[in-house]
């Protein structure tokens, strides 16, 4: 049993990025109602901007953490007023296949950009690991998880005290009243999705340094991603947090049990488990599955 | 005969082409056309006359494409029992995801189809002493028609062209059946279906059934044309978004919407493969740039995509025609 801490640590290293990434995924879902199929590729294109910030121009990744915060928003912005805006109203088959088309287009870019060979973004502080109570951290995941949990409670205190904060709730909360209320819901979407696009984005800087870069790349982490904002109730921020960590147990302690090679049918089993047992979530609005909303 | 013309000249032009080319690259391209036709054709009966938009359908293909491989690889059962079997495991997947589809709406239903073949994807790929994992199962050519060993290209043609005919007169029935207009009003409103006494949940599992039936007979043909199977490809999200792309750009809820997509999307595939795929092989990605865009344009501009677009200005001409 003396791997429990080890497993422990690991966990929670990897909820840290999981929540950053499912925060901006449910976020969008929350207020415009949305699925972003998209978001995987945003995180891959952070990961990217990483390794190219690091191999051109020298910079440590957690400088290009600080460029890619107004990067991401801008880039969010575009694609809102771009791809997004103009079918934010329209029926749920035109937003699936919108951001289908987006996330193909994205996947396809980066393929023909920076060709499908695995890029790796090596620091020279890459292979130091510190030792506290038995248990190894790796300095680049740790720096991830605490950046990530910054972010995603600087999210959170936005959402709560700021006035933009209250407004972006009030239009999740009802489109039409808030409308009539005087607020431009138009801005608050692109707002929203500028946002979710900017957490992505930086949870794949930081992601960068730990793991190989490819164009695909942001596929298996919008899976868990899908996954952790399912389980902790579509649109629902603090539920998402919490389901990053259960996810984050499951697919840690699952691949110490029966091996690495079945980690992620573990947690699809868990995805589909939930979806027949209780779709809503756990935290979620019974019934909401079923509108679809 | 009213409204099929444009079907049948299609389809006989391609029943014919064989008797009259002999140029392997071009009877390739209509084996391949029928063949996508028939899949975004299968997809369209779940997702476009029922309205389940599913991005798994690669799950029924690749369940066609296995149950051929190995049948065929292990016992030497003829493929064509293979892709019965496929077509009946993926029935029976179909019954699972059809209950889901009456538990779950929009984004969480695609997300739950999504699962469904990922899960595949992995478990085929893992599971080496079944599937042979991640490097496939290359299928041994074994001459004859019952062993589906045929180098003759012109044979394949007709193969494909009957399953895709199948597929259209499913679409075809749809479209003027009882079935299918209660399948309609299901699409458009399911509670006011219901409440009309609509059987709509049975009606759905149905339709969701028959197109995962028909996508995994598609997947055994692949699989004996081909030559060889992978989990990678078979299972992918990627294969699941062509399915539902030939279907989109052609006309969703069309019967020949997906066949028409389907030839566009093929034969803009090889061209830009010509085109760019050649320099080195870093375009390779170019094509689907282009199909992300289309995608996002023709869900925007043209929802009821190149069939819907050249009906609207047909009967507008010909009015325009006939004015004296």
């Amino acid at each position: 049993m003396h791997a429990i801490p080890q497993l422990i640590v690991s966990t929670l290293l990897l909820a840290g990025v999981y929540a950053l990434i499912a925060v901006g995924l449910t976020l969008i879902f929350g207020v415009m109602r949305v699925v972003n199929f998209a978001h995987g590729e945003f995180l891959m294109f952070g990961m990217y901007l990483a390794v190219g910030a690091f191999a051109f121009l020298r910079f440590d990744p957690y400088l290009t953490l600080v460029v890619s915060l107004p990067l991401g928003f801008a880039v969010g912005w575009a694609s809102y007023r771009g791809v997004m805006g103009p079918i934010v109203h329209a029926s749920h088959n035109v937003q699936v296949f919108t951001t289908v088309g987006l996330s193909i287009a994205l996947q396809n870019l980066a393929l023909v950009l920076f060709t499908a060979d695995a890029r790796f973004l090596r620091t020279e502080y890459y292979a130091v690991v510190v030792r506290i109570a038995g248990a190894a951290f790796n300095v680049a995941q740790i720096v991830a998880f605490a950046v990530a949990i910054a972010l995603t409670a600087g999210l959170f205190a936005f959402m709560r005290w700021s006035y933009t904060g209250k407004v972006m709730r009030a239009t999740a909360q009802d489109r039409h009243a808030s409308a009539l209320m005087g607020i431009d819901t138009d801005r608050v979407y692109a707002l929203t999705w500028a946002v979710g696009i900017t957490c992505v984005g930086a949870a794949g800087v930081l992601l960068a340094p730990v793991y190989p870069v490819y164009p695909t790349a942001g596929l298996q982490f919008v899976l868990i991603a899908y996954v952790a904002v399912v389980l902790g109730g579509l649109g629902d921020m603090a539920g998402a947090v919490i389901a990053a960590l259960v996810v984050a147990t499951v697919e840690v302690f699952g691949s110490y049990v029966i091996g690495t090679a079945w980690k992620e049918v573990l947690y699809l089993l868990l995805f589909i488990t939930i979806l027949i047992v209780r779709p809503a979530g756990l935290f979620g609005q019974r019934g909401a599955e079923a509108l679809g909303m | 005969m009213r409204g099929v013309t444009p079907a049948v000249v299609f389809f006989a032009s391609a029943a014919l082409a064989p008797l009259v080319v002999r140029d392997a690259f071009f009877l390739d391209s209509i084996v391949l056309i029928l063949l996508w036709g028939t899949t975004a054709a299968a997809w369209n009966v779940a997702g476009g006359y029922a309205g389940q938009i599913s991005l798994g359908h690669s799950a029924f293909f690749g369940l066609g494409a296995y149950g051929a491989a190995i049948l065929g690889t292990r016992w030497e059962i003829s493929p064509w029992i293979g892709l019965v079997a496929g077509a009946g495991v993926a029935t029976a997947i179909g019954l699972v995801i059809g209950y889901l589809s009456n538990r779950l709406r929009g984004p969480y239903f695609v997300l739950a189809t999504i699962a469904f073949s990922q899960v595949l994807l992995i478990g085929s790929s893992r599971w080496r002493a079944f599937t042979a994992g991640s490097e496939g199962i290359p299928v041994p050519f074994r001459p004859g028609f019952w062993t589906l060993g045929l180098v003759d290209k012109r044979v394949w043609v007709w193969i494909m062209l009957g399953f895709a005919l199948l597929a259209y007169l499913i679409a075809l029935y749809l479209e003027r059946a009882r079935r299918g207009y209660q399948l309609a009003a299901v699409r458009e409103d399911e509670d006011a279906a219901l409440s009309l006494g609509v059987p709509a949940r049975r009606l759905k599992v149905v339709a969701i059934c028959v197109s995962a039936a028909l996508t995994a007979a598609c997947g055994a043909l692949w699989t004996q044309y081909v030559g060889f199977v992978d989990p990678i490809y078979v299972f992918s999200i990627d294969l699941s978004i062509r399915f539902a792309l030939a279907a989109v750009v052609g006309g969703l809820g069309t019967a020949l919407g997906p066949f028409l997509g389907a030839a566009l999307v093929t034969t803009v595939e090889t061209y830009l493969r010509a085109e760019f795929g050649g320099i080195g092989g870093r375009f390779v990605g170019s094509y689907l740039i282009v199909y992300g865009c289309a995608l996002i344009v023709i869900v925007r501009w043209m929802p009821q995509g190149v069939v819907g677009w050249i009906g609207e200005r047909w009967p507008r001409r010909a009015a325009v025609r006939t004015a004296p």
